[in-house]
């Protein structure tokens, strides 16, 4: 039987490595610092994840990456979920490395790409516009071709990680189609261009979500990815990848959630016994274990089917409104299971709660992923 | 990592093996397990006699050892099996046999002897294994048995039994055998009082009667998709002064609950039946697809689609943590979870299918209603959450997995 569903050897060493890292290197008072920073992350902690070689995990050997599978870039960021480690680790070195190996010409593969991999690049995906929307027909910020020359305008919103990225790959129409996915282009601009704003949005729970103005922001003809138009497409490739990857982080937050609570309901003492002895506790503990199972295995099954290249759309959507859904419940339950002490903002359960909530929406909530699930399972 | 259940080389050559032999004896006109309504007499017969000739050949229970009539085989090839009968409609074992929880418990605390008595005619298909745990004042509490084993006064190595069994076994089957849990001592402390017995069930003084139950008709069975055990009537069976030999008792006088364990832990585990899916699912999913008076329904209520993903995503989940335990990659709750999730996604496929299908969900008529489990599943919400242990009960046991309950 070819089902075997352990991690590789060298995937258990990369898990062990990440939890050691996390324990030695993002221990919780830091977490609770960066999460208030506007960057998430400190010079000295990027510069040891870059050490580690993490920023290249899925970027080819060719590009000066470290060409690991889908699946053990899962098992890392399952391991960087447990803090959950905060800043712009995702959005460049797996969503924005993916859309470059999609849409990228070979010599701006060749130029991106390694300088992603070394983190000297930062990238993060501006996309989402005040119609707030994973669909193509939100995207109305424009891009007119000037002396071949792109002028850019439109406004970007809950951006994330827009103050950590050094560069951002702005979704633009440059033509208008009767299909809104056609004449969709993608842009790599530098944070510092003159014309471009970023601006976080408060809110405890929205995490470094931010506004991004483009007003007239002038990029060359070589900013534009690959070719003019079809970047759509290019963009939806990269995405179905990097979802179950993000999954995988949001079942390391779950997972270390679920085994805080655990050993909480071992060892807190009322009515003279541990409260995990009360049924109605037990009750919420398997049900926490079950949205993390649930998400655990829609997601690993996601990944391998994208490594072996299989028809995976489906899993795609499963594994993302599984998998969100149960970081958020999960979270939730937790509170439940440990009532005040959880509330302080010093709490690990907290920092969990903060990002199950702000990734809720990335890349498209339950609700969109489900309908989407719906519509394949039934044509109508 | 890998998911795939595609047959090996190795796992092909065999089920070639497999498809031929089940095409040389397959009895003919024997009805798929799934299609409930046309259960009858005579294809429960023609069940049996199939059943037999899978034991003869060592496939109704592929992975015990052949030294007790077993097939010896690992799980690739018991997969295999399980696979091809699939492909032709049917189920392992093809109807109600508890020997499936039986021998566990023999293999595990019988003597010897035992084995070599017991295991091979439930290995072979000879002997139709029912099991009595369950009593009127004995359902999630197990271990309070009322049913009673004393030592024979005269005969100090024959035991008299006496007391009422209830919910077991199926129609039409008649049993050949029966896996007993009693109450043997009355004045010893809860869990040290009872023990276990496999006797025939033709003993003086067993009487089987049919319970008057809602479920008239058949309806799957409640542990899990396989189609297996589909036939649904339950029994009650009374003891009066049944005298049994020492040599049924299996395992210590007395440690009844010890033996009672080694059952309800495979009982507990869910099967390998929804590993490649579930059937009533995917003939739902069909009936979605294809059934012009349900493409209506949701051209009109588009909405109705995130009940069809509910159901989609449930018999994933339920797929996936099938492939995970029998992967090994479960933890020591993964069993009672998976039992438990089955009952549960049992429970809202009822009022999730619907509120899809309408009225044709509940319908069991030719012309109108649907097949393949579909209207069987309005019953099975109701009444089949019991059976094998309550959703309660198994929560209880992965409590205790997860070290946080007693």
């Amino acid at each position: 039987m070819y089902l075997d569903l352990e991690l590789t050897e060298s995937e258990k060493m990369l898990k062990r490595t990440a939890l050691d890292f996390m324990r030695r290197e993002v221990p919780n008072e830091i977490i609770k610092t960066l999460l208030e920073t506007d960057t998430g992350y400190t010079e000295e902690l990027w510069r040891n994840i870059v050490e580690m070689g993490w920023p290249g995990i899925i970027v080819p050997e060719q590009y000066s990456g470290e060409e690991y599978t889908l699946t053990s870039a899962g098992v890392l960021l399952e391991a960087l979920g447990s803090g959950p480690l905060p800043g712009p680790y995702f959005s460049s070195a797996i969503l924005g490395s993916l859309i470059v190996m999609e849409a990228g010409a070979e010599e701006q593969k060749q130029e991106i790409l390694p300088a992603v991999a070394e983190g000297e690049k930062i990238l993060t995906l501006a996309l989402t516009e005040p119609e707030y929307s994973w669909e193509p027909d939100a995207v109305q910020t424009n891009a007119a071709n000037e002396n071949g020359d792109f002028i850019l305008n439109g406004l970007k919103l809950f951006t994330l990680e827009a103050e950590a990225a050094t560069h951002f790959i702005v979704v633009a129409r440059t033509q208008n189609n009767t299909d809104p996915a056609r004449g969709i282009s993608l842009f790599l601009v530098d944070s510092q261009c003159d014309g471009l704003t970023v601006r976080r949005v408060p809110g405890f729970l929205s995490g470094r979500s931010f506004e991004v103005k483009l007003n007239n922001v002038k990029v060359p003809g070589s900013a534009l990815l690959g070719e003019k138009d079809v970047g759509w497409d290019n963009l939806q490739r990269a995405i179905n990848k990097a979802i179950p990857i993000l999954c995988a982080y949001k079942v390391g937050g779950a997972q270390a959630v679920l085994e805080m609570a655990l050993k909480y309901s071992r060892s807190r003492v009322q009515f003279g016994r541990p409260i995990g002895r009360f049924q109605l506790v037990q009750d919420m503990i398997i049900e926490m274990v079950n949205h993390v199972d649930a998400a655990r295995w829609t997601t690993y099954e996601a990944l391998w089917k994208l490594d072996t290249q299989r028809p995976s759309e489906e899993s795609v959507h499963l594994a993302k409104a599984v998998t969100s859904t149960a970081y958020w419940e999960v979270c939730t339950l937790a509170h439940q299971v440990f009532s005040g002490v959880s509330y302080s903002e010093e709490h690990a359960v907290s920092f969990h709660t903060r990002t199950s909530r702000h990734l809720y929406n990335f890349l498209g909530d339950p609700s969109y992923h489900r309908q989407k699930l719906g519509q394949l399972l039934v044509p109508l | 990592m890998n998911f795939s259940l595609d047959y090996t080389e190795e796992q092909e050559q065999f089920a070639k093996e497999v498809r031929a032999w089940l095409d040389e004896n397959i009895p003919e006109d024997l009805i798929p397990v799934r299609d409930t309504r046309k259960m009858s007499i005579e294809q429960w017969e023609k069940r049996r006699e199939f059943t037999r000739r899978l034991g003869k050949k060592g496939w109704l229970y592929p992975r015990y050892p052949t030294e007790y009539g077993g097939g010896g085989l690992d799980m690739d090839f018991h997969f295999v099996i399980l696979e091809e009968l699939g492909k032709k409609g049917m189920a392992l074992p093809p109807l109600y046999d508890m020997g499936i929880l039986c021998a566990p418990a023999v293999l595990a605390c019988g003597t010897e002897e035992q084995k070599k008595r017991i295991l091979p005619r439930i290995f072979k298909g000879e002997a139709l294994t029912w099991q009595l745990f369950t009593e009127p004042e004995a359902g999630t509490d197990a271990a309070n048995q009322q049913t009673n084993a004393l030592r024979s006064v005269r005969e100090k190595d024959h035991f008299i039994i006496n007391g009422q069994k209830i919910f077991t076994g199926s129609f039409p089957s008649k049993p050949e055998q029966l896996y007993v849990l009693t109450r043997s001592d009355l004045d010893a402390p809860r869990h040290q009082n009872l023990t276990s017995f496999v006797i025939p069930a033709d003993l003086p003084g067993i009487t089987v009667q049919p319970l008057d139950l809602f479920i008239l008709t058949t309806f799957p069975a409640a542990t899990g998709p396989t189609g297996a055990n589909m036939e649904g009537v339950k029994h009650t069976v009374f003891f009066d002064d049944v005298k049994v030999p020492e040599s049924c008792m299996i395992g210590k006088e007395g440690e009844g609950w010890k033996v009672t364990i080694a059952t309800l832990d495979v009982e507990h585990s869910g099967g390998f039946g929804g590993a490649t899916g579930n059937f009533v699912v995917e003939e739902f999913l069909s009936q979605c697809r294809n059934n012009p008076n349900i493409l209506m329904r949701l051209r009109e209520n588009p909405q109705l689609l995130d009940s069809v993903v509910e159901i989609y995503i449930g018999e994933q989940i339920e797929r996936l943590w099938t492939l995970r335990n029998a992967g090994g990659m479960g933890g020591p709750y993964a069993g009672p979870q998976l039992a438990l999730f089955e009952k549960m996604f049992g429970k809202r496929l009822a009022p999730l299918m619907a509120k899809v299908l309408g009225p044709y969900t509940f319908a069991d008529d030719e012309q109108w209603g649907m097949g393949n489990g579909i209207f069987e599943v309005g019953q099975r919400c109701a009444v089949a959450l019991a059976p094998g242990g309550t959703p309660e009960a198994l929560k209880i046991g992965i409590s205790r997995a997860l070290a946080v309950g007693r």
